[in-house]
Order: structure tokens, then sequence, then C-alpha cells
């Protein structure tokens, strides 16, 4: 399928309720597994299904290849059932009334593919998903991933040019969910489709995406590989919805021992004027020394007080205090640390985030720190 | 230049929108559909109201002299004479009275028993608390006229004519106060609507959530504190609704007051009402029928209310509705022995009574050779009118076969319109036309059969513009019948489109299926059993319906209620209770027979 292009999209539902989504620009490439991730109300969903034909746009444009399927501006708009996509829902909303291959073949039948055909387009996605053994069943009989995996099946039946998944795995559980996102990959090579994936789950949209659209309050917020998202987040946003234990921000206007520590720390590299609003730096960057001596040249330090070590199983999460400010901190090691013990923690200066007032990362002083180091 | 920049201007920008948003309202055959079923509930509710409140305020045929105004011109004579006027007291004030009366007399008596009853079977160890739990709510399967009649083969005294009663014939004389009037009418319609509140209270009982109890427990609350400071307040918002909708039901209720209210002449609104017209006071008729809506609306707008208010601080989706039982112990065979006496009074004996009735020569005496089978089975009866027995009078098979074409015809059509209300509310893409469906539907609730009679009487009697007078045919039950059957039909419809939600439709949309299809293959057989207890209920309580009939039926089109009411009036006492015993057994069967079919508890739909 030619690749999906959104202009200026805008969806209000009235009612004067704020838009649901607004001034969104999305190119989805031809092959590409994109996902939408954002918060519940963020307008992933409903961004989703304006791709589908199930809402109609306020505002804007979309278009698939030189195709307009929807544009309120010229007065068109193609049905969901000519768009030739695959949507697979949150709640799978199979056919309670047919069986699992009728499910499956319900989209053939529709489109008059010869019997043959269909059949062996039917064994093909059953066998692909492991399903074939279920096909007499009922949907009420399955077990919520095999239902999963009919939902997926029964679109990838009709060979849609791109599959909309709408948090399909949110309503498995953690092993199921770990097994589905496996499948979606290796269904995303062998079927080459392109698939725009909503979640609210971070390390879903990590594992899976080549690119993710990362969406707050009805707009895009950063476009970018799941690197770009995790390593530059384009603002504060987006630095602190993605990644858990969350990001430890440092604010400029406060006048907390710790962030004045970090202003001034700041100003030494960048100069007074360089606008910075807050400073961020993940957990896992954030480093413990038992001594001032300890720390490296160039880094960015201060002392602080141990105050929680919370093993997760394999790694360690280290919870720190200055001034009654808490810092996270995260390792894979067994911290040698106890409740109350005295340290300093350090950061390496490309390890931090910088913003501005307005929340905006700061793309100068990622230059200036990266010399720095 | 101002001007010719804007004539410039292209207008297609404007001109397209529009184009897009009419669109997308007729790409699907959904939006002309809600609007056709928008005019045909205009037609067949809206317009019978408004007819019927206009007649009470428009000079009637044969009334020019005494209003002094020509046919068809405004007057407010109708009110002055409902209201105002010496007849006002008779006609309105009167009936007013013992219509508040009777309902909160049998409101205190159903809370009373009905409340003890629902505790005793969802909280307590009473014996046979299941098998209580389905017969208690056997009076309500049954029309309440049923109840009358057996008080009537009882204690009818020798105040009226015909075929005295059972106490009456071994010579003790009942009194009035006793045989007719408020105190029987109190009585029969309490027992009607008790099962209502053991459906409605106990519902509530079972699914209150035994955590919150606990907590209270645990701080050191007693049972008693616990019951008066915990359970009973938030119990307050289910019997608040039950009292609501009692009354409302009161106030319609026609039957039980017609035949025991009429000897001693204690008229409620209803019967006030059926006079006016059987006297073609065409606008009192109006005044009245417009004073009972008025006071439904308002009922059921405080029970709106409060549901409303209710809901801010009533818990729902709690895990904790594994409910301990009470031990009653001592007290467990009073309970059971309570529980068995009210089933008695208001299942077992007026239904024995009846039957036994039916095989009686003479009331109340019981030598064998009094007993006959001629009431059902005889030929060549000695009698001036029903020389066969029931089964074999050809009437009682036309009021059956009128009554299952009748109510069965209504019924479908209900059933499949409610289902259309339901996809068309849930999926319009026009919000006030789903919200003017799902009101207008909504509005025969709050209209008493008996008033939507009339009402369907004042706008479909004569003929109007190409529509002919359809007064005497069957045409004109069915579509009333129908009408006064929407609220349930489009409630069940709108409950179950929404519990299927849109997705299965939408995907079925994705993979390319048009509206046609969609309908076929995925909604109507996915909705097929909400269909049949659609068609089903309706029917069910059509069958023992009395009031919408009693207005408009002619004896060509008599049902099998207004076929009995016509066998009291001419005291043939005999075969009218068979007749009511068969309808009541119809209605027992039918409910039994829904549930059945679709493994659902249908006692509790009742109750809604």
């Amino acid at each position: 399928m030619p690749d999906i292009v959104l202009s200026n999209v805008q969806k209000s539902y009235g009612g004067g309720s704020p838009n649901a989504v607004s001034d969104l620009d999305l190119h989805i490439h031809d092959g590409e597994f994109m996902c939408l991730l954002g918060p519940s109300g963020c307008g992933k969903t409903t961004t989703l299904r304006m791709i589908a034909g199930l809402e109609n746009l306020t505002d804007g444009e979309i278009h698939v290849g030189e195709r307009v399927i929807d544009s309120p501006a010229r007065g068109a708009f193609v049905g969901p059932e000519k768009r030739g996509m695959g949507l697979v829902f949150q709640s799978y909303a199979l056919w309670p009334h047919l069986t699992i291959e009728r499910n499956t073949d319900f989209g053939l039948r529709l489109r008059k593919v010869p019997k043959a055909e269909r059949e062996a387009r039917v064994e093909k996605v059953m066998k692909a998903l492991d399903i074939e053994k279920y096909r007499h069943r009922y949907p009420s009989q399955l077990s919520g991933g095999q239902q999963q995996r009919v939902a997926l099946a029964r679109m990838l039946a009709v060979n849609p040019g791109v599959l909309l998944l709408d948090e399909p795995l949110s309503n498995l559980d953690a092993r199921l969910r770990l097994e589905m996102r496996a499948e979606l990959k290796r269904i995303h090579a062998e079927f080459r489709t392109t698939i725009v994936f909503v979640t609210h789950d971070q390390w879903e949209a990590m594992t899976l995406a080549t690119s993710i659209a990362v969406m707050s309050e009805g707009r895009l917020q950063q476009l970018g590989t799941p690197n770009d998202i995790y390593d530059r987040p384009a603002n504060r946003f987006v630095a602190e919805f993605v990644g858990s234990p969350p990001i430890n921000i440092l604010e400029a206007a406060t006048t907390h021992a710790l962030d004045r520590a970090a202003s001034h720390w700041l100003a030494g590299r960048l100069g007074e004027s360089a606008g910075v609003g807050s400073v961020g730096f993940r957990p896992e960057a954030l480093q413990i020394a038992r001594s001032e001596a300890a720390v490296p040249g160039g880094s960015f330090r201060h002392a602080a007080e141990v105050t929680g070590i919370l093993p997760t199983g394999g790694s360690w999460i280290i919870e720190l205090k200055v001034d009654g400010r808490a810092l996270f901190a995260t390792t894979t090691e067994s911290p040698a640390l106890r409740g109350g013990e005295r340290v300093w923690v350090h950061v390496r200066p490309t390890a931090v985030h910088v913003f501005d007032a307005a929340g905006l990362r700061l793309a100068e002083a990622d230059d200036v720190l990266a010399r720095a180091a | 230049m101002a001007s010719s920049d804007a004539l410039l201007t292209p207008a297609p920008v404007g001109g397209a929108r529009w184009r897009y948003r009419l669109r997308l309202a007729l790409r699907e055959p959904t939006t002309v559909i809600a609007i056709l079923m928008a005019a045909l509930f205009a037609y067949l509710i809206v317009l019978p109201i408004l007819s019927i409140l206009a007649d009470a305020a428009t000079v009637q045929f044969g009334d020019e002299r005494r209003t002094g105004g020509g046919t068809g011109g405004f007057t407010s004579y109708y009110l002055y004479r409902a209201f105002v006027s010496p007849v006002a007291y008779d006609l309105f004030w009167e009936p007013l009275l013992n219509t508040l009366k009777v309902a909160f007399g049998a409101i205190t008596i159903s809370l009373a028993v009905g409340g003890v009853l629902a505790w005793l079977i969802a909280r307590t160890d009473m014996f046979g608390r299941r098998w209580f739990a389905t017969a208690l709510i056997v009076p309500y399967m049954l029309p309440a006229w049923t109840f009358a009649l057996a008080w009537n083969t009882l204690f009818k005294n020798r105040t009226v004519g015909g075929q005295p009663g059972w106490f009456e014939a071994i010579g003790l004389t009942p009194p009035d106060w006793l045989a007719y009037g408020q105190v029987p009418i109190t009585i029969i319609l309490a027992l009607h609507y008790t099962p209502f509140v053991i459906l409605l209270f106990g519902s509530a009982l079972r699914r209150f959530d035994s955590q919150l109890e606990d907590s209270a427990r645990i701080l050191g609350a007693s049972g008693w504190v616990v019951a008066a400071q915990v359970i009973l307040p938030l119990m307050r918002p289910a019997l608040l609704s039950a009292v609501l909708l009692i009354f409302a039901k009161c106030l319609g209720e026609f039957g039980v007051p017609y035949v025991l209210g009429l000897p001693v002449k204690f008229d409620v609104l209803a019967t006030s009402l059926y006079r006016s017209i059987g006297s073609r006071q065409t606008g009192v008729a109006g005044v009245l029928a417009g004073a009972i809506m008025l006071i439904g609306v308002l009922a059921i707008m405080v029970d709106a209310y409060l549901a409303r208010e209710a809901r801010r601080f009533v818990t729902v989706g709690s895990k904790g509705s594994m409910n301990r039982l009470s031990r009653l112990k001592g007290l467990r065979w009073p309970a059971t022995g309570f529980a068995g006496v009210v089933f008695m009074l208001s299942v077992g004996m007026p239904l024995l009574t009846l039957a036994l009735s039916t095989v009686m020569h003479q009331p109340g005496s019981f030598a064998l050779s009094n007993f006959t089978l001629d009431y059902w089975i005889g030929q060549d009866l000695p009698t001036v009118a029903m020389r066969t027995g029931i089964l074999f009078s050809p009437d009682l098979w036309q009021a059956a076969f009128n009554t299952i074409t009748i109510v069965g015809i209504a019924s479908i059509c209900s059933g499949i319109l409610g289902v259309l209300t339901g996809y068309v509310v849930v999926r319009t893409t026009i919000r006030p036309l789903a919200i003017f469906l799902r009101q207008v539907t909504f509005m025969p609730y709050l209209v008493p059969g008996i008033a939507f009679a009339a009402a369907y009487l004042s706008l479909f009697a004569v003929q109007r513009g190409p529509i002919p007078g359809l007064y005497g045919t069957t045409l004109i039950l069915v579509l009333a019948l129908m009408a006064d059957q929407m609220p349930y039909a489009s409630r069940a419809g709108i409950s179950a489109m929404m519990q299927l939600g849109k997705d299965p439709e939408e995907a079925a949309q994705i993979v390319g299926a048009g509206w046609f299809r969609r309908m076929t293959s995925i909604v109507i057989p996915i909705q097929k059993g909400s269909l049949v207890t659609g068609i089903l209920l309706p029917f069910i309580s059509g069958i023992k319906g009395l009031s919408l009939f009693v207005i408009l039926a002619v004896p060509a089109t008599d049902v099998l209620t207004t076929f009995s009411l016509r066998l009291v009036d001419y005291n043939y006492t005999q075969a009218a209770n068979a007749v009511v015993l068969i309808i009541a057994g119809l209605a027992y069967g039918g409910t039994v027979l829904a549930q059945r079919l679709t493994r659902t508890n249908l006692a509790e739909g009742l109750g809604t």
C-alpha cells in the first residue's frame, strides 16, 4: 500500500470539548511498523479510527498515495469498507455467532473470492497464527490470547494494505503479551504489511515499532525511532512519559540546593543566557560514588543520602534524597549500600537532557555537552 | 472593492463542507431510517396525546350551547367543569382523592409485606427460599383484576344483583365496606404489587456489597446498628423507586376499581375517565386524561430525579456480593409460615376460589351434587345467552383469536421497531435525532394505559385527512398496543445495542461489508435473542392488558380480557371466571416459556 499521509488533521466532537486531535501531520511509510504512543485520552485511538474511516475529520486531509480518502474541504470521504485496511479492536470484536473459520473467511466471502483460493488463504493465515485446530469452535470457547489471534487472522485474511491495531495486547496477561509481541513482529516480517499500532505501554512501543509517534492532548509530541524517543526526547512530556522509573527532573527556577547546583553547573558550560528551564537525567545515568574523589571529572555531582533500596529482580532501584528532594537511580549490579548512607551522585554531561522554559529540548546544549565530554 | 472580493471568493469551500456532511449523513441508510421512524412515532405517540389535550380546550360537537362557542373554538368550559363546577367533586376531586387513598394504602402494605419478604428471601436461612423467590412473584404475572373477580366470588353481597358470593350464600352477609370499594381495592393492589417490591428491593439487597457491612461489623456495630445505619440508608433509592413506580401503576389501574368500585360508586381517576368517555363527554375526558398524564409524568420525573441523586452515593461494581445469610433460629418456622400465608392469600386462595367457582352451580355449597363441568364443556344450557360451556362458545375462540392476532402483531411490530430504534439511536451520527427517538419512544411510559387509549380514541375515532376513522377496527388496537409497548421495546433494543457495542459491526465494515450485509450477517443474528425477548415480553403483558382494550375494543374486536369483563357485566360469573383463569394460565405459561427460551429470569425483567 502506498504511504498514508495525514495533513493538518483536526478532530472535534463538538459541544465545547477540546479537540480530540489538533494539527496532526503524520507520514506513515509503506512497510513501517508505527506505534502511536501516549496516555489515555491523548487522541491516539481517534487518530487510528480516522485512518480506518470509522471517524470522520473535522478538518484537514488524509490521503493514501494519490487517493484522498477523507477531506471535508474537498467534500471527499471514502467509507471504511472501501479502504482495504484491517483493524484489530481492543475488545477483539469477534462475531459471537460465527465459528472461527467463518469469522476468518467472512471478508473473503464478501469479496466473492473463489472457494479454492479462499480456503487456501484461510488455511495460510490460520496456520500462521496457529488457530487451525479451533476452526469449528465459537469465539466464546476460546481464551483471550486465542481470540486475539482470530481477530488478527480475520483481518490478515483479506490481505489489507495496512493493519491497524488498537491496544490489542492490553487484555492479555504478561506472558501471553510477550508471546504476542514476538508474533506481531514475525507477522510484520512475514506479511510485509504496514502496521499502525496504538498503545499506552512504552515497552510495547519500544520493542515493536520501527518508529514511534508520541501524542499528548491531541497533539503530536515527537516522531522518531525508539532510540530517538528515549535518548533524545523532544520535550519534557516525552522525557517524562517514556522511561520507568521516570526521568529525574531538576527545575532551574527553584531555589532548592540541588536545582541551583545543576543550574550553576550548566551555566559554567552553556553560559548564563542559554535559557535553561529544566534539566533531566534518566535513573540509569545517575551514578553513585562513595566519595567525591571517585567522581570522574566534568560530571555533574552532588552529595546525597540513600533512603531506600528496592530490588526488582535482576536490577535495583535506589532512592536518594538531597534536602528532602527525591532522586531515583537504577543499577544492574547489587549495590553495596545501606539506607542512611551519605554518598555522591553524579551524571556524565552527555546523559544530561536540557529543556528550555517552554519544556522543549535545547538542541544547542546537546552539542556543547557532547564537546565538553 | 470589498463586495467584488466576496464574489470572487470561491463558494465551493462552504459548499463542499455541506456536501461532506450530507454525504456522511446519507452514506448509510441509518439516518433515513431514523427520520422515518421519528415521523412514525411522532404520528403514533405524540399526535394522539396532543389531540386529547386539544380536546380538553376546544368546543366538542354538541357542546356549542353549553360552551357558548362554535365547534372547534377555544373554551375553558371543560377545565371549569372538571375542576371548579358543582359536578367537579364527582368528576375529578373525589376520584383523585380515592386514587391517592388506594395508591398510598397499597404502597404502604406492599412495602411492609414485600420488604420483609425480600429480606427473608435474599438474606436469611428461611425454609424454601428458592421456591418462594419464584412463587411469590406469580401474582405479578397474573392480571390484577383476576383477584378482583376472586374477591367478588367470595364477598359479593346482596347490594348487587346476580349470583351472590360464597359468604352471602351461606348466610354471612359481608358488609359493603368489605365487599366493595376502598378496602378490597387497596388489598388487591397491594397483593398485586408486592412482587414488585420483592424484586426491586430483593435485587438491591443481593447486590449490596457485604464488605460495607463487614466494615461496620469490624468497627463494632451490632446487627441492628448495621441494618439501621448502613443497609437501610443505602436501600432508600430502591425503596423510593418502588414507591413511585407502584404509584404510577396504581394511577392507571382500571380493572380492579371497575369490578369492585362500581357497586358502591367508588370512582378513581381511571374509572371516572372511562365513564366520561362512555357518556361521550369528550372534552371532560380530555381534561381527565391530561390530569392523569400530568400526575404520571410528575411521578416518573421525581423517580428519575431521585435515581440521579442516588447515583451519587451508590457503590457499584464491587466484588463483595457473597452475602452472608442471617440465621433466624427460633423464628425460622414463623418466617416460613408468614411467606406461606402471603402466598396463600395472593396466589393460592384467589386461583382456587376462581377455579372452584367455575365448577359449582350455587356459590358456597360444597355438596357433591352442586359440582358440574357445564360451565366449561356443557351443551344446551338453560341460560339466556351462554347456552354452552365456555370452551364451546364461539365467542371465546373469537376473542382468543383476536387476542393472539392483535397482541401478536403488535408485539412483533414493537419488537422489531425496538431493535431498530436501538440500532438507530446508537449508530446515527445526528445526535438530536437519537435523543428525540429515545425520548419519544419512552413517552407512553409516562401515560397510563387508559389515558393513552383515550388519546387514541380522540385522534383516530373520526376521519382525519386521508386517514379514515379507525374506531372499531383491529388496526387501532394494534397501533395503540404497539405504541404502548414501545417504551419497553425500545429500552430493550437500546440496551442490547449498547451492550453489543459498535465493534463487531465496525469489524465487518472494515473487512468490506456494506450496511445491508452488516444488518443481515452481523447485527440481526447477534440480536436474535433480544429480539425474541422483545417480542415475548410485550406479548405476555398484552394478553393480560385491559385498560387499552376496554376503551378501544368493540364486541367485534373483543379480546379475552374485554370478553371476560363483558361476562362480568352480564353476571355470567362462572364463565367470566373461567375466561380469567384462561388468561392467567396463558400469562403464566407464557412467562415460564419465555424464561425457558431465553434462559433468563424474566420475573426480574417484568419488574422494570
